[in-house]
């Protein structure tokens, strides 16, 4: 299985300055954060979908489609527990059916599948070098732009590690889900002790290669890529600037909110 | 000009240690001892001791990682082309000494081959044509010519290696350090590697390669031995190579052909199997040329191979698996295997051969269908996780994925307590497994301030603990040193003449020649041989095809006939014959 989410197509998406992308996951962060109602967030859902398909990304989102599948049902789901609000279609102690709950609920789900989206969609079409490259040119100094990226490699080494600590435990007949909840956390202790000193013995094995390597010698190293700034990208960044500022204006015209009645 | 030079070093010399001491903060005594080293230009030194001897002490010192990452007491100067390295940071020295380490995963950065090759470069701020024009005559170096748009995390672990060094040859460095490059390699990608070494020596790259095999360094110019921080031997490998018991002694696991030289009283080193056998019939001039029966020695010698435990009923039994995940291609293609009470088997074959997944199917890792896998004539899929604990053990290749316990006994204690087992049994089997892998004095201490060899024996009491019919080890031998080898071997050994049915995983020529009685070699997810060591080894196309390397006395044994598995009887019938 590749550890990476990077898909090595050479779209329009993939081809713009990689600070354009680094701004473009901002503006989209930033557009979901102003507006709830599920209405205001479904063009930037039809705009992703586009995006999907230029940039053939579907891949990615079938591996993750479990998690969108669950982050929407249950944020739906939980609003109509705990948001008690607007006349009632069906309320139980525990559910509570609105307009409003409803509505509630589908927003967050989307927001929060909206922000995974924008997220594998911009790990499709970036390269971790690409990231560190944009986030240096928008003032991230490259030893912090750098740690970011590196952080992105080391997630997946973890979870392989502690997906093969969980089997070394299980063998030596130790079950992990006994108890109630915090007895459950408790019970992961022989898991995380040795990815965790794994963790740390291999941070210290890289960093050692990195230096090395000559990390630290410079504080601006060059860069094998030249990033250019063309008209593709000037365009892509007005446009996302423009969308950025509707999205404020919807918010701050009071159209992006549930009306609770 | 021409530097002040102290003692012997020469100014020309291409990388020095004068007078150099280190001791790692909080450590209790020195890792290297006024230790005087010299590399001179396009040379390759070996460098070879025991864990813990210094090598790789030694080794960082040369790019300042000592005394510069590793905080502790270091006295001396290291001089790299003449130049003393005073004050000098790690990445200051970067361009003029590559360093290569074991741990090739923790090399790689970058998303793409040639990204990955572009970092050091870029580091040293080299400008992008420039860094542009080294990329490919460097990948053409390693063999990875046209690899560029590769992912670093689909390449096998050779390709990985050779990628980590073609990273580092970028730099154009005036010497090259090699720290265990292939302690975590398969048999090609060892080779690999190798091959890519002799040729950068050819190139006339100055070369220092630390290395516990003795095998792969006969004919580097000079092999500088360690033992506790001091170097007490340094000379050409026909002055080092011989001297066969200060090897030992110094953790090295010296060539095979030489012991087989030395048993039969010829105190020669041999650089090459030809040789040897030149060596040899011009001592022994009646041996026969090679027409006689090829398991001459065979039946006997099995008999001194140590434990004959009669193969009992059949523990376990595989019928005919196939596996693949989801949406992948078959990693088991119809294996049928059975285990009987008292055998000892090793399982051989490539990385992705389908060995690990095998293994995993035995113990419920991955479920297996229905009446698939019986163990003790029970279907495997019906019993639950802790029913076949209790009857397969598996010993997971890292013992640090599985230590977690303040102390070793508490360490052992965690299977058995898993089953509820009261205090007196847990204590009993403690104890019988603390002495039975040799840790009872150890049995206080924290597990994470023993050695490798002695995680790795703690990981294997506590899955013993739980007394299973059947151990699985996954290269129970990795990364220690030949001592701590023959002692993990030694331990298993005794474990199954105790009457555990072994099943190994392993790389290592040698342990299965010295070791088991079965070999199982995989190809692809099949099983393609299922037969006695002596027999495998007598497979010459079977061999060819797997690219899997008999053991040196095996190949110095087949020039003569036979198929020997240790020195001693190989060296026994020379004698027999003259």
């Amino acid at each position: 299985m590749p550890i990476y989410l990077y898909l090595d197509n050479s779209s329009v998406v993939h081809r713009l300055n990689p600070t354009v992308k680094v701004f473009a996951l901002f503006i989209m962060f930033w557009s979901v954060y102003w507006v709830d109602h599920p209405l205001a967030l479904l063009p930037l859902g039809l705009l992703m979908v586009a995006m999907a398909q230029l940039t053939h990304s579907w891949p990615n989102f079938y591996r993750l489609r479990w998690l969108f599948i669950l982050l929407i049902f249950f944020t739906t789901l939980a609003w109509m527990v705990f948001y008690r609000k607007g006349p009632a279609l069906i309320n139980t102690r525990i559910i509570h059916l609105s307009r409003a709950s409803l509505m509630f609920g589908l927003g967050r789900g989307l927001k929060l599948a909206e922000l995974l989206a924008t997220s594998v969609l911009f790990l499709s079409t970036t390269k971790v070098e690409e990231f560190t490259a944009g986030l240096q040119r928008l003032g991230v100094p490259y030893r912090v732009g750098f740690a970011i990226t590196l952080s992105f490699r080391l997630v997946p080494l973890f979870i392989d590690s502690a997906l093969t600590v969980v089997q070394a435990q299980r063998l030596r007949g130790y079950e992990f889900n006994q108890g109630g909840p915090l007895e459950r956390v408790k019970r992961y202790v022989p898991v995380v002790i040795p990815v965790f000193m794994g963790a740390l013995r291999k941070a210290n094995n890289m960093a050692m290669a990195l230096e090395a390597r000559g990390f630290g010698i410079s504080a601006t190293p060059t860069s094998y890529i030249d990033y250019p700034i063309g008209v593709r990208d000037r365009v892509a960044f007005a446009a996302l600037s423009g969308l950025g500022v509707i999205y404020f204006l919807i918010y701050y015209m009071g159209y992006g909110a549930i009306a609770v009645n | 000009m021409k530097p002040l030079e102290s003692n012997h070093i020469s100014p020309a010399s291409a990388a020095a240690l004068q007078d150099v001491s280190f001791t790692y903060a909080g450590g209790d005594r020195a890792a290297l001892s006024r230790v005087h080293f010299e590399l001179r230009p396009g040379e390759m030194v070996g460098v070879m001791g025991a864990s813990g001897a210094g090598k790789s002490t030694l080794a960082k010192c040369l790019n300042r990682i000592v005394p510069r990452f590793e905080d502790g007491e270091f006295s001396g100067v290291v001089r790299i082309g003449g130049r003393a390295l005073d004050g000098e940071r790690v990445c200051d020295v970067a361009s003029m000494v590559g360093m290569v380490f074991q741990d090739f995963e923790a090399q790689l950065f970058s998303t793409n081959v040639a990204h990955e090759v572009a970092f050091a470069m870029e580091q040293i701020g080299l400008p992008r044509t420039e860094i542009a024009d080294r990329i490919g005559p460097a990948l053409e170096a390693v063999g990875l010519a046209g690899f560029d748009d590769r992912d670093p995390t689909s390449l096998s672990g050779g390709e990985k290696q050779r990628l980590a060094i073609a990273s580092v040859l970028a730099l154009r460095p005036a010497v090259v350090v090699l720290d265990e490059p292939t302690s975590d390699l398969d048999p090609e990608g060892k080779a690999e590697v190798f091959a890519l070494i002799r040729r950068m020596r050819e190139q006339g790259l100055s070369l220092i390669v630390i290395e516990h095999e003795a095998e792969e360094l006969r004919n580097c110019d000079r092999i500088v031995l360690l033992r506790g921080g001091e170097i007490i031997a340094d000379g050409p490998p026909a002055e080092v190579m011989i001297q066969l018991a200060l090897l030992e002694d110094c953790g090295v696991h010296p060539p095979d052909v030489n012991r087989v030289m030395a048993l039969s009283g010829i105190e020669r080193h041999a650089a090459s199997i030809d040789e040897a056998e030149a060596t040899i019939r011009a001592r022994y001039p009646r041996l026969p040329a090679v027409h006689e029966a090829t398991t001459a020695i065979a039946d006997r010698a099995s008999a001194q191979a140590g434990a004959t435990v009669e193969a009992g009923p059949a523990l376990l039994r595989v019928d005919h698996l196939s596996f693949a995940y989801p949406f992948g291609p078959l990693v088991l293609d119809d294996v049928s295997l059975e285990i009987a009470a008292g055998e000892f088997i090793a399982i051989i074959g490539q990385n992705g051969s389908g060995k690990t997944t095998l293994a995993k199917h035995l113990v419920g890792l991955i479920p297996a269908g229905e009446s698939k896998i019986r163990i003790g004539g029970r279907d495997r899929a019906t019993l639950h996780a802790a029913e076949t604990a209790q009857e397969v053990g598996y010993v997971f290749q890292n013992p640090d994925h599985q230590i977690f316990a303040a102390t070793v006994a508490d360490e052992v204690a965690f299977g058995p307590r898993n089953f509820g087992l009261d205090d007196g049994e847990l204590a009993r089997r403690s104890e019988e497994v603390l002495s039975a892998v040799n840790l009872t004095a150890e049995r206080d201490r924290d597990p994470f301030l023993l050695s490798k060899g002695e995680r790795q024996r703690l990981a294997v009491a506590s899955v013993l603990a739980l007394r299973p019919r059947i151990l699985i080890l996954d290269e129970p031998t990795t990364g220690l040193d030949y001592r701590e080898q023959r002692r993990m071997m030694g331990l298993i050994g005794d474990l199954n003449r105790a009457g555990i049915a072994i099943v190994m995983i392993t790389h290592t020529p040698w342990l299965v020649a010295e070791y088991a009685r079965r070999v199982v070699l995989m190809r692809k997810g099949r099983v393609m041989f299922d037969g006695g060591v002596r027999e495998f080894f007598t497979r010459d196309e079977l061999l060819a095809n797997s690219s899997f390397r008999p053991p040196e006395t095996t190949l110095l044994g087949r020039r003569f006939g036979l198929a020997a598995l240790r020195p001693e009887e190989l060296a026994d019938w020379i004698k027999g014959r003259a």
